[in-house]
């Protein structure tokens, strides 16, 4: 075409050039003196070489109020398209700070909802890298309606592919329900979430915050549970959504990919039989036993900081994806409550809907006690982790490793809640409450008519622990299916996962469950 | 003739240059294997005690600084960690997105368990 001279290829050719440089050379710069990569670049860091394909390239916004007919940029300020991730295929989309700072609006909607629809019908994983001011202002409610669009698909795709935010600058208002509806939220560098910004706080309430006092990475790591794991630098935030990729299957009827075994099955660890204290009330932590019974180094832990009671995260087990639940005695000695329960019933949903086994490591004293508690709806929240475990369908194993009592016992995974296999350690102690307050109610006359009434509570509390802090009264009624050394644990998983990897369970027709919300 | 002869020789070239890079491909899976292994046992008694002379063949690194050697070690090693946290192609067992592994019970029986999901219009 260039040959005869009419200059299609050239004026393509421009464009492109132009969408390529996003909001131009400075702007760019400005974003690398902040620290910060371009859209592009954190693509080409996140696909494998040469493997992107980019769609809606030159697409541009139709405005013209405010100035906006002298700022049209090729793309509108975002990248979307497929590319692989170690050889995987996936959707992606990234906001471009460069233009308009990435401001929302009605193109990038449709750039990313075409995106949403072609990820949902190949059924591959969808990940958005986020790096936007907000809804562009300019455009009015057209650029809020949009965020509509983006919604509704991140509810149709959310349990059917894998969804994944990575939040690497400023991600608020509206924009932050996108993120939040996807199944993982990674946060990088300092970027930060919130839904009202320092300045109308300030406004409202009179509080002084920061962007990153107010919605950086500690917070929702931290406390209010938003993000599920977290980066010091953009680069190792895309390392790790390549790592929780790879737990992940491409979708809701596939398994997740098995790495070649590299940890014999077999391995038995010595020390695994001397990881409980003797003495019952000093802690331990889970995660040494985690790292001992999975494949080596393959631990990745999901909101570490975020009700740090509770151990959720993904491991391998002969080179297999599993999710792993466990309450962490090291930190309120592994007691339940309302974070904790969000967090695990969450993560189970996730295993269940990407047909992740779960293994479940019991060691918990029972719910946390408190009128912050009740008042805060624990009953609730504590249902969610029944209704999780009930309603998942994956193979589900249980293993109490010390404490397992009363209705936290029940909660977690217990026999009878639809778990196929359920192991403890010789240190198990399954009961209905501890020895102390049993004793209390079910002798306190005995105990106030005694002589020595504080010999007595002792002598009786003796007997309790000795009659019911053990494993084998659970296993004598099958509540326990067997009781078995620490160091075996690897071995028994791997065999017990084995043959439920077929494991096919259906549950009752119906439009939806109604989860304790 | 001469094309006969053009083909023949374009035959040996091409059939060359594949077995060439076969062959190439295998050296290299043969050295990535290599640093790949597991420790290997401690021989036993009577093996550790027999002549020197009886060893195996010198060993693949003669003539390279022990500390380049134990350098390429710890980056191959760390190549392997770090392509196993990934599941990095070569690491895994199969490619995601096959049905190969899925066997037909799984398969059927995933589809009944999604079948309240419905596709389609919105």
């Amino acid at each position: 075409m260039d040959e005869k001279g009419d200059g299609h290829l050239a004026a393509l050719r421009e464009m492109r050039s132009r969408a390529v440089l996003g909001g131009g050379q400075k702007r760019i710069e400005q974003q690398h003196a902040r620290g910060k990569l371009t859209a592009r670049e954190r693509l080409a860091l996140l696909l494998d070489d040469g493997s992107f394909q980019e769609f809606g390239t030159l697409a541009t916004h139709q405005f013209s109020e405010f100035g906006l007919d002298k700022q049209r940029y090729p793309g509108d300020g975002i990248v979307t398209g497929f590319g692989k991730i170690n050889g995987r295929r996936v959707a992606v989309f990234a906001q471009d700070f460069t233009v308009l700072g990435g401001s929302f609006s009605e193109v990038q909607s449709q750039k990313i909802c075409r995106i949403q629809d072609l990820a949902l019908e190949s059924g591959i994983p969808l990940i958005g890298l986020n790096d936007s001011g907000g809804a562009r202002i300019q455009e009015g409610v057209r650029s809020l309606a949009a965020y509509g669009e983006v919604f509704v698909r991140n509810v149709m795709a959310s349990g059917v592919i894998p969804q994944i935010s990575l939040i690497m600058g400023p991600c608020a208002g509206g924009a932050v329900y996108s993120p939040a509806l996807t199944d993982f939220v990674v946060m990088a560098g300092d970027s930060y979430m919130f839904l009202t910004g320092p300045d109308v706080i300030k406004a409202v309430t009179g509080e002084q915050v920061t962007a990153l006092t107010l919605g950086g990475a500690d917070v929702h790591m931290g406390r209010s549970g938003v993000a599920h794991l977290a980066a010091d630098s953009e680069i190792e935030g895309i390392g790790i959504v390549k790592r929780l990729l790879a737990y992940l299957p491409q979708n809701n009827n596939e398994d997740p990919p098995q790495v070649t075994p590299y940890d014999p099955p077999t391995r038995m660890d010595e020390a695994l039989n001397a990881l409980i204290p003797q003495d019952e009330n000093r802690p331990y932590d889970m995660r040494d036993a985690i790292a001992m019974i999975f494949d080596r180094d393959s631990f990745l832990e999901v909101q570490p900081a975020f009700a740090a009671n509770a151990v959720v995260g993904f491991a391998r087990l002969d080179g297999y994806s599993i999710g792993v639940v466990a309450n962490q005695p090291a930190y309120m000695s592994g007691a339940l409550n309302i974070d904790a329960s969000d967090k695990i019933a969450r993560f189970i949903r996730i295993c269940d809907a990407f047909n992740i086994p779960i293994v479940t490591f019991i060691d918990c004293p029972g719910f946390l006690p408190g009128t912050d508690q009740e008042y805060g709806g624990v009953i609730r929240h504590g249902a969610k982790i029944i209704y999780a475990y009930c309603e998942a369908t994956v193979p589900k194993i249980s293993l109490v490793t010390r404490k397992a009592m009363g209705g936290a016992y029940v909660a977690m995974s217990s026999k009878q809640m639809r778990t196929d296999l359920a192991f403890a350690w010789p240190t198990g102690q399954i009961a209905v409450m501890g020895a102390e307050p049993a004793v209390r109610v079910l002798y306190r006359d005995d105990v106030q008519s005694a002589a020595d009434p504080a010999a007595k509570e002792r002598e009786l509390i003796a007997y309790y622990r000795e009659r019911f802090f053990n494993p084998y009264r659970a296993a004598d009624v099958g509540q326990i299916d067997e009781v078995i050394e620490p160091r075996e644990t690897r071995p028994r998983l791997v065999r017990a996962l084995e043959v439920l990897r077929t494991k096919v369970q259906q549950n009752p027709p119906k439009k939806h469950g109604l989860v304790p919300l | 003739m001469s094309e006969l002869q053009w083909g023949l020789t374009m035959t040996a070239a091409g059939m060359g240059l594949v077995f060439g890079l076969l062959a190439l491909l295998w050296g290299l899976l043969t050295l990535v294997l290599r640093f790949d292994r597991e420790p290997p046992e401690a021989p036993p008694a009577e093996a550790a005690t027999a002549p020197a002379a009886d060893a195996a063949a010198p060993a693949p690194t003669e003539g390279i600084a022990p500390e380049l050697v134990a350098a390429i070690t710890v980056a191959t090693l760390a190549h392997v960690a770090a392509g196993r946290r990934v599941a990095a192609p070569l690491m895994r067992s199969y490619w995601p997105g096959s049905q190969l592994f899925a066997s037909r019970w799984v398969a059927i029986g995933r589809g009944r368990q999604n079948t309240t999901w419905r596709g389609g219009d919105r």
